[in-house]
């Protein structure tokens, strides 16, 4: 007898076909998904890629305000100056040339004519009147307005209805339909504000004004209920009601003459405007589009050395040489990326591995590796730059409200240590706020350490060896180098005064609320300035200003600052400057820490890219040449 | 089935509300708003920016108008991204997540089933103590650290792969590498027990018996049986990669919803960090949901109720 071989079918838990349509959905999706991401790999290299730190809130250089934005809205726009890349002076940008009055209040700039718009369209003094217009204009929502505010009434127009009074020159902003393009400004009506009624609440506020010899009332409302409710009875609806414009020193000569004055004498105009919020945008496209769909790559009408080719979220933006561009035969680069890679350490290795040109920092422990690597390595120069590290104290708290407290507390931090044990790339003890490297300022020092005197003072304050004092704590916000900081400040403030210190730290959006409401005894705070002058650090403490959260207001102090806005002689501007310094310096609600160093690697075929005190490099300047064997502008004083 | 369903898409929608609603009171509960700058804004300014988000209404309003906005599907724009609406960041980051989730997938599975079976025919070798080994330290670490040594090893010592980025093939292995290893670590010793068990069963013994080669016998006697208990840790796998790409995408700076959702977080962006909130809840819970439906059909024992 024959044994048929018959296998007995294996117990199956799965209808076969069943199990074969998982399987096969599953490699099916697997490789539409390999398809798909490599679909991308088409893309063509750019000729210089850096990386831009982190995505960038916006394009629209009024609403931005950070530095990986300033430096795409740089590539893109152009104001009526621009930087000079090694020195920082203001150069020629859309503007040619420019008047200074007598006075120095009135800078009348002359555009060039072969300044275009990317669509062809010349740029005119028209678009900065309407861009300095938007970004003054309280429903643009700037957080950077104030950095024009140095123009004539400038802050009053922004301060909407809070910035006039009976007896200005208002202008009333009817409200649009709910449906019309968000940029479009409501018809206006020019009148004379007669009085103000329920000045205190911003929501009730009622506007009585003239306006042709007849008197209306308004209130501010949005598009949607003026469109929906009747306002109350005698009332009409309205947007907003500010500042006549015309009050406001921006004035349209001609097309091709723009007539800018100022609230006071100041030196580092010039600069502003060249600094990217004071950018030109395009009326047309603005308001065709609107908010933000404008600043989308297909829509976008720029003026800048480069357009925005494509931007994917996260992850890069493309921009390509502008054929526009008055001054195109000098930009070098076609294709620039840049790469919003949020990890220092992946930025890093992407500059290692030849994906990045220029990166903007480096991890601290991995610096402290490459600047001792012998030979010197050639792509990496750090240099010093306007920012300074301090600690605020809380004067409105006890015991930081005693002066001899507050000194004892900065004669007892050993800043050399901070800077040769914890920081790598040569970052100088600070005893000013404001950094060396301006011109013509002299830094008005606190006191050198001395643990002696600061236990005396505390002592003298009613603590003789640190007892009877209250626990306290250094707030910091989330970083390492930060908590580094803290705890050998920390140990310093133990070992020497004897006290107790605990150290906190709070992620970034609760530790500027923690500042903001003051709930902190001391706190980590840094500044990077705006432009090359002590006034963007010294105008920061004045009694009850923005950036002032350490209580601490000093009358003399205000006026010194008032007075240096008013000063026409630079000299002795700098002088009063120094005053305030001194006064800042004796009181010490801060205590500085130290001046930060910039921390760019960028590989030594990249020319054009110079170190200086802004950490500013506009990209139309570089250009990349493979056989340079030269140390090139950016290794200039690395030894 | 339909009515099994019907009552997950009802529990679908209620896990959505509440998980909604935890969210929103959450997210404004803590200290910092999206408005707080270094610099605080002029009073005026702040009422704008706070009507232009609903924020001047009472936090009550504001729950009930978002909660509209997301029933009619509209999540509104980016409070931090300011150019893109919540659904553009979406759609841009969703298929990034997937392509790279799918990709880990395939190398889990194919690594970890590999690695199973090979450790369960050759039991108790030093092939299979290795193999466990390495299955345990791929569970224990974490995907961060099989990161840092995959870039030390494959990008700098062997310039394999590039370091970081997104768009060509080959920068997706190193990350889909990573963020699939502690699930083929899984995969394998899932498979390792599932095979050891199918193989002592009659139906293997018999099979050999007949003279069944040993190939034969392990991958279409033995394996058919071993697969379900995979199959059914694929469920929660899937669900586990698409939301746990959070550090992976970091450090390989990938555009996916895992850079997205950090970052919005971080910078108190309450409409983006909602969006993907609910984007991940409603993943997780489909994901679930295929694979409770998937076992009946797989397995005609399991009944759906």
């Amino acid at each position: 007898m024959q044994l048929t071989p018959s296998t007995p079918r294996p117990k199956t838990f799965m209808p076969v076909n069943a199990r074969n349509l998982f399987a096969g959905l599953l490699v099916a999706a697997l490789l539409a998904a390999i398809v798909w991401a490599s679909l991308g790999s088409g893309l063509p290299p750019a000729d210089f890629t850096f990386i831009n730190s982190t995505e960038v809130k916006s394009v629209d250089p009024q609403i931005v305000n950070g530095s990986p934005e300033g430096n795409i809205v740089n590539a893109v726009f152009e104001g009526l100056t621009r930087w000079h890349p090694e020195t920082l002076e203001p150069i020629p940008g859309v503007a040619e040339s420019w008047d200074i009055s007598d006075n120095l209040l009135v800078h009348t700039f002359h555009l060039r004519e072969n300044a275009l718009w990317s669509d062809g369209a010349p740029v005119t003094a028209e678009d900065f009147y309407y861009s300095f217009r938007r970004f003054l204009g309280p429903r643009t929502v700037a957080e950077y307005a104030f950095q024009a505010w140095y123009i004539k009434n400038g802050r009053r127009y922004s301060q909407g209805g809070s910035g006039v009074v009976p007896g200005d020159s208002v202008e009333v902003e009817l409200n649009l339909p709910v449906d019309a393009v968000n940029t479009r400004r409501g018809k206006l009506l020019l009148g004379r504000l007669v009085t103000i009624e329920n000045a205190q609440d911003l929501e009730l506020r009622t506007f009585l004004v003239e306006i042709d010899g007849v008197e209306k009332k308004f209130l501010a409302t949005d598009d949607q209920t003026a469109a929906e409710s009747q306002p109350p009875a005698g009332v009409q609806w309205c947007r907003q009601v500010l500042l006549d414009f015309r009050e406001v020193g921006v004035e349209v000569l001609d097309s091709r003459t723009l007539r800018i004055t100022l609230e006071n004498p100041t030196p580092f105009f010039l600069k502003l405007t060249g600094y990217y919020p004071l950018c030109p945008v395009n009326r047309k496209c603005v308001e065709q589009y609107g908010t933000p769909q404008w600043t989308h790559p297909r829509n976008i009408v720029s003026n800048g050395p480069y357009n925005i080719q494509f931007r994917r979220i996260r992850d890069r933006i493309r921009m390509v040489k502008s054929q526009t561009y008055w001054n195109r035969d000098s930009v070098q680069l076609d294709v620039v990326d840049a790469l919003a890679v949020e990890a220092a350490t992946t930025g890093l290795n992407l500059f290692m591995t030849g994906k990045a040109d220029w990166i903007i920092t480096v991890p601290p422990a991995a610096l402290r590796i490459l600047l001792a690597e012998d030979p010197p390595r050639k792509d990496i120069n750090p240099a010093p730059f306007l920012g300074t590290y301090y600690y605020m104290l809380n004067t409105k708290r006890r015991p930081f409200n005693d002066l001899r407290v507050r000194k004892a507390l900065s004669l007892a931090v050993d800043r050399d240590e901070i800077t040769t044990t914890i920081l790598a790339a040569g970052e100088i003890s600070a005893r000013s706020l404001v950094p060396p490297g301006i011109e013509g300022y002299e830094g008005q020092s606190c006191p050198h350490e001395n643990p002696e005197e600061a236990r005396r003072l505390l002592a003298e304050a009613g603590y003789p060896e640190g007892k009877g004092f209250p626990r306290i704590d250094i707030m910091y916000n989330t970083e390492e180098t930060h908590q580094t900081i803290a705890e050998l400040i920390r140990k310093q403030w133990q070992r020497e005064l004897g006290i107790s210190v605990k150290t906190r730290n709070e992620e970034w959006a609760s530790y500027l609320s923690s500042q903001r409401q003051m709930q902190y005894n001391v706190s980590r705070r840094a500044w990077i300035g705006d432009y090359a002058d002590p006034n963007t650090f010294l105008d920061m403490f004045v009694t009850g200003g923005e950036q002032n959260n350490t209580g601490w207001g000093n009358a003399e102090y205000d006026e010194l600052i008032a007075d240096a806005g008013r000063e026409r002689d630079p000299e002795q501007r700098m002088k009063i400057l120094q005053q305030a310094e001194r006064l800042l310096m004796d009181e010490m609600p801060i205590v500085p820490i130290y001046f930060y160093v910039s921390k760019n690697m960028v590989k030594p075929y990249v020319r054009g890219f110079y170190n200086n005190i802004q950490d500013s490099h506009p990209l139309s300047a570089i250009w990349i040449n493979r056989e340079n064997r030269e140390p090139t502008e950016f290794m200039r004083g690395r030894p | 089935m339909i009515s099994f369903c019907v009552r997950r898409a009802c529990w679908m929608l209620f896990t959505l509300w509440v998980v909604f609603t935890v969210s929103f009171f959450l997210m404004r509960s803590v200290p910092g708003g999206p408005f707080d700058g270094e610099r605080a804004l002029e009073p005026e300014i702040k009422l704008l920016f706070e009507k232009r988000y609903n924020m001047d209404k009472s936090l009550h309003e504001q729950y009930l108008l978002e909660l509209g906005n997301y029933l009619s599907g509209d999540l509104g724009y980016s409070f931090k991204l300011s150019d893109y609406t919540v659904n553009q960041v979406i759609a841009e980051g969703l298929p990034i997540s997937i392509a790279l989730g799918l990709l880990a997938l395939g190398f889990a599975a194919v690594l970890g089933l590999l690695a199973g079976i090979v450790s369960a025919v050759f039991r108790g070798t030093w092939g299979d103590v290795v193999l466990m080994l390495v299955a345990t330290v791929g569970i224990a670490l974490p995907n961060f650290v099989i990161a840092g040594i995959c870039i030390i090893l494959f990008v700098f010592l062997l310039p394999l792969f590039p370091a970081a980025g997104w768009g060509d093939f080959n920068q997706l292995i190193l990350p889909a590498f990573c963020l699939g290893a502690p699930y083929a670590a899984y995969i394998a010793r899932i498979a390792r027990t599932s095979m050891l068990d199918v193989m002592s069963q009659d139906h293997v013994r018999t099979a050999r018996a007949k003279g069944v080669g040993p190939v034969r016998v392990v991958m279409v006697h033995a394996l058919r049986g071993a697969m379900l208990p995979v199959v059914s840790f694929l469920g929660p796998a899937i669900a586990g990669i698409l939301t746990g790409s959070l550090v992976v995408e970091q450090v390989f700076a990938i555009p996916g919803m895992g850079s997205h959702f950090v970052q919005a977080a971080l910078q108190r962006d309450y409409t983006l960090a909602m969006g993907l909130v609910m984007l991940y809840t409603v993943l997780l819970y489909s994901m679930n949901w295929i694979v409770d439906m998937s076992y009946a059909v797989l397995d005609p024992r399991v009944q759906l109720q």
